[in-house]
C-alpha cells in the first residue's frame, strides 16, 4: 500500500502545480519544433529524424520533471517525513518511480501525435508497438531517474548530478528507443534492431535492483 | 611526517616509484629498439604498447573503486571510500591517455581521427560518468560524501562489462575481438603491462598517501 499512497501523493503534487505542468509541455513541444526546423523543411530520412527528436525532447523534459519532484520534496521536507515514517524503502522507490513513469507517459503522449505530423511519420499500426518501445524506455527513465533524484536529495549540486550522471547513463536507453521508434516508423517491424530490445530490459531490470540493492543507504545520506 | 602515514609507506614508495620508472623506461626502450615494426600501419602501430595497457589499468583502477565502495557501505570504514576515490582518479588518468591514444592509432589505421564504433561510443560515455564521479565527489562538503560517492562507484560500474563487452554485442565494430601477435611484439606487450601496473600501483598509493594526508591535516584544523 505504501507504494500507491507514495504514488498518489506525487502525482497530487504534480496536479496541483499546473503552471509547471504547462510548462514542461510548452519545453516539449518547443524541441521537437526546434529541432524539426532544423532537420527539415525536406527531411532526408524523416523516421530517423522523427524518432530521434521524440526521444531527445522527451529525455530532456524528463530532467525537469525529476528536478521538480525534488524541489517541491525538499521544499516541504516530505522526504525526510518519508523517511521518518519507517516505511520500506523500495516501497517509498517504487511508489515514486510509477509517479515519474505516468508524468513521463502523459508527455509522450503529448510529444508523440506532434512528432508524427512534423515528420509526418504517423503511422497508426504500428502504436502498439510503439507503446511497448516507450513503455521499455520510460520504465528504464524512470528507475534510474528516481535512483540518480533520490541520491540528488538534499545535495547542493543535484541539478549538476542528474545532468552529468544521468544522461551518460542512459544513452544504450535513449539509443534503443531510438532505434526501435525509427524501425517501426521505416519498416512496421523491429526484426532488424531486435537486439535492442534486450539491452533495454537489461538496463530496466539493472535499475530496478540497483535500486532495491542501494536506496535504503541513499534514504540515510544526508547534508 | 604525519603519525597516520606509517613510516614504511614513506619509504616504501620512493622503492615503488623507483622500479615504475625504471621499467617505463625499458618498456619504451624494448617498444622502440626490439618490438618489430609493423608491416602494414609502421611506427603508429607502436601505439599499441600503451594503449592497451593504459586501458586495461582504466579497468582495475575503477574496479577497484566498485569494490572499495562497497566495501565501505558494508564496513563504513573511512579507508574504503579514500581507496575507491583514489583509484577513480587514478582510472581517470588512465581513462584520458586511452581516449588521446586511441584516435592517433584510429587516424592510420581507419583513416579517421574518431568513428562511432561501439567500444569508441561506450568507452567515452565512462569517461564522462567516472568524471561526473569526480565533479559530484567535489562538490559535496557534508558527510553524505562518502555515501554517495559509494553509491555511485557501485552504480557507475554497470558500464564496465558493457565497455568490455560492446565488441561482441554490437555489429560493425572496428577493435579487434582477438589479436594475433609476433612473439617478439607479444612479448614486449606483456612487458609493457606490467610496467604500466606497477606505475599504476605507485600513482593510486600516492593518491592515496595525499588523501590520508588531507584527512589527517582536516582532523587537526
Amino acid at each position: 500500500m505504501t507504494l500507491f499512497h507514495v504514488t498518489a501523493k506525487d502525482l497530487k503534487l504534480h496536479a496541483r502545480d499546473a503552471r509547471f505542468l504547462a510548462t514542461l509541455a510548452l519545453f516539449s513541444l518547443s524541441l521537437v519544433l526546434i529541432l524539426s526546423v532544423a532537420f527539415g523543411p525536406l527531411f532526408q530520412d524523416p523516421a530517423r529524424e522523427a524518432s530521434a527528436t521524440l526521444w531527445a525532447a522527451l529525455f530532456f523534459a524528463g530532467v525537469l520533471g525529476l528536478t521538480r519532484a525534488l524541489d517541491m520534496e525538499s521544499e516541504s521536507g516530505g522526504g525526510e517525513a518519508l523517511r521518518l515514517t519507517g516505511a520500506d524503502p523500495f516501497a517509498i522507490y517504487g511508489g515514486k518511480t510509477i509517479a515519474n513513469f505516468v508524468l513521463m507517459a502523459a508527455l509522450f503522449a503529448l510529444v508523440l501525435p506532434c512528432a508524427a505530423v512534423f515528420f509526418d511519420v504517423g503511422n497508426l499500426a504500428v502504436l502498439p508497438a510503439l507503446a511497448g518501445v516507450a513503455a521499455l524506455a520510460l520504465v528504464g527513465y524512470a528507475a534510474w531517474g528516481t535512483l540518480f533524484a533520490a541520491l540528488a536529495r538534499g545535495l547542493k549540486a543535484r541539478e549538476l548530478l542528474l545532468s552529468v550522471l544521468l544522461f551518460p547513463t542512459l544513452i544504450p536507453l535513449w539509443i534503443g528507443a531510438v532505434k526501435l521508434t525509427h524501425s517501426l516508423w521505416a519498416d512496421g517491424t523491429i526484426e532488424a534492431v531486435r537486439d535492442w530490445v534486450k539491452i533495454m530490459v537489461v538496463m530496466d531490470v539493472l535499475g530496478l535492483a540497483l535500486a532495491a540493492w542501494l536506496y535504503e543507504v541513499i534514504q540515510e545520506a544526508e547534508e | 611526517m604525519n603519525s597516520r602515514i606509517p613510516a614504511w609507506w614513506s619509504t616504501g614508495r620512493r622503492v615503488l616509484w623507483a622500479a615504475a620508472l625504471a621499467m617505463i623506461a625499458a618498456s619504451f626502450w624494448m617498444v622502440f629498439a626490439r618490438a618489430p615494426v609493423e608491416v602494414q600501419m609502421g611506427a603508429v602501430q607502436k601505439i599499441v604498447y600503451v594503449h592497451v595497457p593504459s586501458a586495461i589499468a582504466t579497468l582495475l583502477a575503477f574496479g577497484l573503486t566498485f569494490a572499495a565502495s562497497i566495501a565501505f557501505l558494508a564496513t563504513r570504514s573511512a579507508i574504503w571510500d579514500s581507496i575507491a576515490a583514489a583509484s577513480c582518479e587514478v582510472g581517470m588518468v588512465f581513462a584520458t591517455i586511452v581516449l588521446v591514444s586511441g584516435p592517433l592509432w584510429a587516424r592510420s589505421a581507419w583513416n579517421t581521427w574518431w568513428t562511432w564504433e561501439p567500444r569508441l561510443t561506450t568507452f567515452l560515455i565512462l569517461w564522462l560518468l567516472y568524471g561526473g564521479y569526480h565533479v559530484v565527489r567535489a562538490s559535496i562538503s557534508s558527510g553524505a560524501k562518502r555515501t554517495v560517492s559509494s553509491v555511485l562507484g557501485i552504480v557507475l560500474f554497470v558500464n564496465l562489462p558493457i565497455v568490455w563487452k560492446s565488441v561482441q554485442w554490437w555489429r560493425g565494430s572496428l577493435h579487434p575481438q582477438a589479436v594475433t601477435m609476433d612473439q617478439d611484439m607479444r612479448r614486449v606487450l606483456l612487458f609493457s603491462m606490467a610496467a604500466w601496473m606497477v606505475f599504476f600501483v605507485a600513482a593510486f598509493q600516492e593518491r592515496l598517501r595525499l588523501e590520508a594526508l588531507r584527512e589527517a591535516s582536516e582532523m587537526e584544523s
